[in-house]
């Protein structure tokens, strides 16, 4: 990766390319725009791209065909943008392997925030989707439905989860029985690097283990490991 | 008025109802016309034997034929004399008057030509001696002679004036016996009429149960199964009459959402591009409340998609604890810094869509604390429903405004402003998804002032 990382924008909306690309460029970005996707296709096989912003609705090919065909070719990452807001787009768009998906009207803030929290990811080697996909993981008699954002216990009831919560707990589903310090949980659920005297995870642990935990007194599933972090104990299946 | 309990309220149950008590009447008619029918039989069978003994009487009478006594004719006339007195004067009838007699009496004189002047008719009973078999039956036997009363009709006709002629015949009287007769034969009347009535009404009403419940599931969710059609012609037709118009409605309601989707996105392309524009606003305060204002119009568009979807969700019901989902919601608004607190509640599991639940719970909260300062949420029990209730501290809503606070584009007054913002879709966007979980919204100025509202779901 270069100083300055390299991005690829499809959007068929002038409007929006034009003052985006500018805004990225100012953020410290390389920027190419095209505005549709068998252009994109030109410009990754003769580009070093490093990331690519896809619109989901375009005339032609659409974002998801795209997306599919970069996750098949190549591990650029990819964050969605749609103007619809339905729950399916989403997850669609996950499955075909995005890395992230961001709603029409934006903050451009939070889409640089979020490009980063990729780049990092990325430079740090860590696994490739953070994002809800769908899937539902099984453990210990509970169901975490991503799709819902809900915990779903062994009489069939959905407990839902508050998005900090959520986050907390995909993280432990998806990295089951590792040693997990407050600042990985930090950086994996909020996308930031703790400070000295942060309690926010604990709280968040606390309120999680009220939930799932049989007894919250004595932990059984989210354990503490001293000096090291939290840990779930328990066989995770993916369904 | 309350309906009379007995009254069904089902069509096969009325009909079946009505044709009891059509041939119930029928049935009491008819056995009101048997009963008189007989009773002309019963008074014509007693009057007939005293009327032909005057009848041959009269033809024999000794003036009739002053000049001739023919032996053999003398024979006839002995017989028939018998039993009959002759008089000059009106005789003395013992007993009851039987004027009905009389009147039957007088009839069949006349159908037979005999002019009489007057006529009288008495029935009373005496003691009949024993007969001689049942003399040696009581002997073998020790038992005491039953009373043998008989009935006995006395006739006197005035045949010229003066000359009076009475005579007496024993007469039976039958106890009626119809009773039991009517009861049976109404039962099996019963029986033949309203079991195939029955089956009948049971091929009606079935259909049109399937296509009662399928509309009500139409109505609520607007999904519905198609109604098999079966059953008689009239109903079939119904059934591809109510699945054709269940057809077109989904065809259109698709259609909506089609036209709803393109909309929101053709109106959120431009905004997305304002709102990346604004990032190039030099004054920083500017472009916050440029900023602000796109989020809002952004959010007033998905109130209106979600208040025109309503009823439409792709969302699955499923069992819910109610009170996870409120800490879950009140979390999110603690973590953005909202003052909002949840107050300790049991466990409330109810069949919801919970994500429509947390977008009603939310616009509560928001509301809440636009409008009332801070937000109180708590879930309660109360008569096999749940209560998520949001209590703010404002001032409440005057209880005139109270129903109206629900309709949309509807805010209170003095909060036309852009700083509290929203385009009145709030409530109603809460209430849409209420009625479509079977529940209720409602608004009450609690006593130590602010508004509480609540989302009441059944358990």
């Amino acid at each position: 990766m270069s100083e300055r990382p390299h991005l690829l924008l499809v959007d068929d909306e002038r409007s929006i390319r034009e003052p985006l690309a500018q805004y990225l460029s100012r953020n410290g970005f390389r920027v190419t725009a095209v505005e549709n996707a068998a252009e994109a296709r030109l410009r990754l096989a003769a580009n070093a791209i490093d990331l690519v912003i896809l619109d989901i609705m375009m005339p032609g090919e659409d974002g998801l065909s795209l997306c599919r065909h970069i996750r098949e070719t190549s591990e650029i990452p990819v964050i969605l943008l749609t103007a619809r807001s339905e729950e399916t787009d989403r997850i669609v768009g996950l499955e075909m392997g995005a890395d992230d998906y961001v709603l029409k009207p934006f903050s451009p803030r939070e889409l640089v925030a979020r490009i980063k929290v990729i780049f990092r990811r990325v430079a740090t080697g860590g696994q490739r989707v953070t994002a809800p996909d769908g899937a539902t993981y099984a453990f210990a008699g509970w169901l975490l439905k991503t799709q819902e954002r809900t915990l779903v216990d062994a009489e069939g009831v959905s407990l839902p989860l508050s998005t900090a919560e959520y986050n907390l707990m995909m993280a432990f589903a998806t990295r089951p029985n590792q040693v997990l310090s407050r600042d990985q949980l930090l950086d994996i659920t909020q996308g930031r690097e703790a400070n000295a005297f942060d309690r926010a995870i604990d709280n968040q642990i606390s309120r999680l283990r009220k939930k799932i935990e049989p007894d919250a007194k004595n932990p059984t599933l989210i354990k503490t490991v001293w000096g090291g972090g939290y840990t779930l104990s328990a066989e995770v299946r993916k369904l | 008025m309350k309906q009379l309990r007995l009254w069904p309220q089902s069509l096969v149950g009325q009909i079946i109802v009505l044709v009891a008590i059509a041939l119930f009447v029928a049935q009491a008619i008819n056995f009101g016309l048997l009963l008189r029918e007989r009773n002309r039989v019963e008074l014509t069978s007693q009057t007939a034997p005293v009327v032909y003994r005057v009848i041959n009487a009269l033809d024999v009478r000794p003036d009739r034929w002053p000049g001739r006594d023919n032996r053999e004719q003398g024979e006839d006339r002995d017989r028939d004399r018998r039993n009959v007195d002759f008089a000059t004067t009106r005789p003395t009838l013992t007993g009851k008057p039987r004027p009905d007699v009389e009147a039957r009496a007088a009839a069949m004189f006349e159908d037979i030509g005999l002019t009489v002047h007057a006529i009288a008719a008495a029935e009373d009973s005496r003691i009949m001696p024993l007969r001689r078999w049942e003399q040696i039956r009581s002997r073998a036997t020790g038992e005491a002679p039953r009373d043998h009363r008989v009935g006995r009709l006395t006739l006197a006709v005035e045949y010229e004036p003066g000359k009076w002629l009475s005579t007496e015949a024993r007469i039976g009287s039958r106890p009626p016996r119809f009773g039991g007769w009517l009861v049976a034969q109404t039962l099996i009347l019963y029986v033949i009429v309203l079991i195939p009535l029955l089956w009948m009404g049971r091929r009606f009403a079935r259909p049109l149960k399937q296509l009662t419940g399928s509309a009500r599931q139409f109505a609520r969710t607007g999904l519905a199964d198609p109604v098999e059609e079966s059953g008689p012609g009239d109903v079939r037709q119904l059934t591809t009459a109510f699945n054709a118009m269940r057809a077109r409605i989904i065809a259109m309601l698709d259609e909506k959402d089609r036209m709803l989707g393109a909309i929101g996105h053709d109106l959120r392309t431009p905004l997305a591009s304002l709102r990346v524009r604004t990032e190039s606003v030099e004054d920083e305060g500017e472009r916050a409340r440029m900023s602000q204002t796109i989020e809002e119009m952004n959010r007033m568009l998905d109130d209106i998609l979600s208040l025109a979807r309503a009823g439409r969700s792709s969302e699955t019901a499923q069992k819910v604890d109610l009170t996870s989902l409120a800490d879950a919601v009140v979390e999110d608004f603690i973590e953005l810094g909202s003052p909002v607190d949840m107050i300790d509640s049991d466990r409330a599991v109810a069949f919801v869509r919970a994500q429509q639940i947390r977008r009603a719970l939310r616009n509560l909260i928001e509301n809440a604390i636009v409008y009332g300062d801070r937000a109180h949420v708590s879930v309660q029990h109360q008569d096999g429903a749940i209560r998520i209730i949001v209590a703010d501290e404002g001032p409440g809503i005057a209880e005139d405004k109270m129903g109206e606070m629900m309709e949309p584009f509807t805010r209170l007054e003095g909060s036309r402003n852009r700083e509290t913002g929203g385009a009145g879709l709030g409530l109603a966007l809460v209430r849409a998804i209420m009625a479509e979980h079977g529940g209720s919204l409602q608004l009450a100025n609690r006593p130590g002032g602010g508004l509480e509202a609540s989302l009441v779901l059944p358990a």
